[in-house]
C-alpha cells in the first residue's frame, strides 16, 4: 500500500521520487560506512588482543609446531590488511567463514542460534510496542490520575533496572518460589520451548515496555494538547474518533521510530537475557565465541547484528518519509 | 483538626514545610538519601560487619541471620559486607564514566555548535556513525576479546555514551549562539574561549548536569551488564553485577545472595534516574517561564 502512494504521486510530479531515492541512497552509503567501521573496529581489537585463537583450537597440550601449523592453516600469519581484505572479499561472496571450534560454517551456527533468538525477539518486539503504545495512550488521556502515576512509577523503575536484575528476580518468583515456569535452557521443542521462552520474553518486555510506555505517553500527550484536538472536541466528535484519526495519525512517525528503536535496543539486551536463562541463541553464540577466541564466529555475529541495526534504521527512515507528507515536503525543500 | 490543616490535607510539620518549599518530591528525597548512603559506603568500607573476602566453606549459603543479615554466598562470604565493598565500583565507575562522557560531549558540542561549518560537519558525521553502532554488542566484543579489564569497559562505554549527549548539547548550543547577549559579548571584544566559558557554557549548564545524571543511569546498567557477563571486573572481586552472576544458580538456597545486589543496583539506577528527571523538569519549567 505504501508503494502506491509514491508511485501515484510520481506520475503527476516526476521529480518527486528523486529526493526520496536520493535520501535512500545517502542512507545506504552511510550504512555501508557504519558496517565498515564496525568490522574494522572488531577486527583490530581481535587481532590486538593477547592470546591467539590457535590455543583454543589446538587445546592445552598443543605443541608449538602444532600451534604454528594451525596459524598457517587459518592464515593467521598473514599481514593484518591481507586478512581483512580476505575477510571482506569472502563476505561479499556471502561467505562468513568457518568456525574454529564448531567445525561448521558460521552461517550455519548463526542460523541455528537464530531459531532460538528470533521468536524471543519478535514476541518481545510486538508485545513491548503494542502494550507500551496502549498504556501510553491510556495514561496520556488520564494524566495525573492514580493509574497514570502508578504507570509512571513502573516506567522509572523498569527503564533503569538492568535486564539481568529483572531476570533474576523474575526467575526467583516464577521459577523457584511458585515453580510455574522453567528458568534454564531452550526446551525440547513444541510446547516445552514455548514454556521456556515465557520468562525471557516477560523479562525483556518489562524492561522495554517501560521505555515504550514513557515515550508513547509523552508523544500522545503532546498531540492531545494540540489545537486540532480541541477543535475536534468542540465539533462534538467522539473520543474514539479523535484518537483514531487525529492522535494516532499524528503520532505515526514517532511510533514507527519507537518500534525501530526497540528492536535496536534489544540487540544489546539479548546477549544478557540469553545468558540469564541459558538460551542457546545468538547472544550465547557471541559470548562462547569470545571466550573460545573463535574469531569467525565473533566477526560473523557482530556483523549480522550491526547489519540488522543498520537495516532497521534505514527501514524506519524510509517508512517515516512514506507515511508523513510533511517530511516529504521538507525533503523537496532541501533538495 | 483545625480548618486550615483540613484544607491542606493534614498536619504540616516544619520539616515537611521546608521540603515543600524546596519542591522536593518524596521519591527524589529518598533517591538523594540512597545516593548519600552509597557514597558513605564508598568513603568508609570499614562499616562492613565482616571481611568481604573472608572465605569460610562451612558457612556456605547460610540464610539471613543476625550475624549475616543477608546470609552468605557459596564460599561463605558475608553478602552485606560484599555489597558494601561493591559500592565502590558500583558508584565510582558510573560517575567517572558519566563525567568523562559528558565533559567530552560538552567540549565537542560547543566546538561544533559555536564554530559551525566544516568542524560541525565532521563532528556531526562521526557522531551519526557512532550513533548507529549497536553499542552494547560492540562493547561486549571489544572488552571480551581483549580479555576484560574494568578501565577498558569504562573507556569503551564512555565513547559510546558520546553521540546522544553531543546531539542534545549541540542543539542547546545552537539555540543560544545567535542570541543578542552572545553577539554583545563578541562586540565587546571578549576572546572566544572567554565567551565560551563565561557566557555559553553556563547557559547550558543545567542541561549538562541533567545529561550527567541520565548518563550515570545508563552507565550503571551497562557496566553492571558487562560485569554480569564476566567481562568487567576481575573474577572474585565484590561487584554487584558479578555477585548476581555468581549467585543466581543458588536462588533456592539463599535468594538474598542474588536479590541483595540486584535490588541495590535497581535502587541506585532508579535514584540517579529520578534525580536526573527531576532536574530536567525543573530546567524545562525554568526555561518556559523565562
Amino acid at each position: 500500500m505504501s508503494l502506491d502512494i509514491t508511485t501515484t504521486e510520481t506520475t503527476d510530479k516526476p521529480w518527486l521520487i528523486s529526493p526520496l531515492a536520493r535520501m535512500i541512497l545517502q542512507r545506504l552509503v552511510a550504512a555501508v560506512v557504519v558496517l565498515f567501521v564496525v568490522t574494522i573496529l572488531i577486527f583490530a581489537f581481535i587481532h590486538a588482543a593477547p592470546g591467539g585463537p590457535e590455543q583454543a583450537i589446538g587445546g592445552r597440550e598443543a605443541t608449538p609446531e602444532l600451534l604454528e601449523s594451525i596459524r598457517e592453516e587459518n592464515h593467521l600469519n598473514d599481514p593484518l590488511w591481507q586478512q581483512y581484505t580476505t575477510f571482506v572479499t569472502n563476505l561479499l561472496h556471502g561467505d562468513l567463514g568457518t568456525s574454529y571450534t564448531r567445525r561448521e560454517p558460521v552461517s550455519t551456527s548463526i542460523a541455528t542460534a537464530a531459531g532460538v533468538t528470533l521468536p524471543l525477539l519478535l514476541a518481545t518486539w510486538v508485545l513491548s510496542t503494542v502494550i507500551g503504545g496502549a498504556l501510553g495512550l491510556y495514561t496520556a488521556r488520564r494524566q495525573g490520575s492514580r493509574a497514570d502515576r502508578a504507570v509512571i512509577g513502573f516506567t522509572v523503575v523498569g527503564a533503569s533496572s538492568p535486564v539481568f536484575a529483572t531476570g533474576v528476580l523474575l526467575s526467583y518468583v516464577f521459577g523457584v518460589k511458585l515453580g510455574w515456569l522453567p528458568t534454564l535452557g531452550s526446551g525440547d521443542g513444541g510446547m516445552d520451548t514455548v514454556k521456556h521462552l515465557i520468562l525471557p520474553v516477560l523479562t525483556t518486555t518489562i524492561v522495554l515496555m517501560a521505555s515504550t510506555t514513557r515515550f508513547a505517553r509523552v508523544r500522545f500527550g503532546q498531540v492531545l494538547e494540540e489545537d486540532q484536538v480541541t477543535f475536534a472536541r468542540s465539533r462534538g466528535l467522539s473520543s474514539r474518533y479523535i484518537v483514531k484519526t487525529v492522535v494516532l495519525k499524528n503520532s505515526g512517525v514517532q511510533m514507527i521510530t519507537l518500534a525501530g528503536a526497540v528492536l535496536v535496543a534489544m540487540t544489546g539486551g539479548l546477549v544478557v537475557v540469553e545468558q540469564v536463562y541459558g538460551l542457546q541463541g545468538i547472544g550465547t553464540l557471541l559470548i562462547t565465541g569470545i571466550t573460545m577466541r573463535d574469531i569467525p564466529i565473533v566477526q560473523g555475529v557482530t556483523l549480522v547484528i550491526a547489519l540488522m541495526v543498520v537495516v532497521i534504521n534505514l527501514v524506519v527512515d524510509v517508512l517515516c518519509f512514506v507515511i508523513d507528507p510533511r517530511l516529504r515536503k521538507g525533503l523537496e525543500a532541501t533538495s | 483538626m483545625t480548618d486550615a490543616s483540613a484544607l491542606t490535607g493534614g498536619r504540616i510539620t516544619p520539616w515537611r514545610r521546608s521540603a515543600r518549599r524546596l519542591k522536593l518530591p518524596v521519591a527524589v528525597g529518598i533517591s538523594v538519601l540512597f545516593m548519600a548512603l552509597a557514597v558513605i559506603c564508598v568513603i568508609a568500607p570499614f562499616v562492613a560487619p565482616h571481611d568481604p573476602t573472608f572465605i569460610d566453606p562451612t558457612k556456605s549459603f547460610l540464610g539471613p541471620s543476625l550475624d549475616h543479615p543477608l546470609g552468605t554466598d557459596q564460599l561463605g562470604r558475608d553478602i552485606v559486607s560484599r555489597i558494601i565493598a561493591g559500592a565502590r565500583t558500583a558508584v565510582l565507575a558510573p560517575l567517572a564514566l558519566a563525567a568523562g562522557a559528558v565533559l567530552l560531549s560538552t567540549v565537542l558540542a560547543v566546538l561544533a555548535g559555536y564554530t559551525g561549518g566544516r568542524i560541525d560537519a565532521v563532528i556531526g558525521r562521526a557522531n551519526d556513525i557512532l550513533y548507529s553502532i549497536p553499542s552494547l554488542t560492540v562493547a561486549i566484543v571489544i572488552v571480551g576479546v581483549v580479555g576484560g579489564g574494568f578501565t577498558l569497559s569504562i573507556a569503551v562505554l564512555m565513547v559510546f555514551g558520546l553521540p546522544g549527549n553531543i546531539r542534545l548539547l549541540r542543539a542547546a548550543v545552537l539555540e543560544r549562539v545567535n542570541l543578542p547577549y552572545i553577539e554583545a559579548a563578541k562586540m565587546s571584544g571578549l576572546s572566544t574561549p572567554r565567551i565560551l566559558l563565561t557566557q555559553l557554557v553556563p547557559a547550558i549548564s543545567p542541561l549538562i548536569v541533567t545529561s550527567f545524571f541520565l548518563q550515570v543511569t545508563f552507565a550503571i546498567v551497562e557496566l553492571s551488564s558487562l560485569s554480569f557477563l564476566g567481562l568487567g571486573v576481575a573474577p572474585g572481586s565484590p561487584d554487584w553485577g558479578l555477585m548476581l552472576a555468581e549467585n543466581r544458580a543458588a536462588l533456592s538456597s539463599n535468594v538474598w545472595a542474588a536479590a541483595g545486589p540486584a535490588l541495590c543496583l535497581v535502587a541506585l539506577a532508579v535514584s540517579s534516574n529520578l534525580i536526573g528527571d527531576w532536574l530536567y523538569t525543573r530546567y524545562e519549567k525554568a526555561g518556559r517561564s523565562r
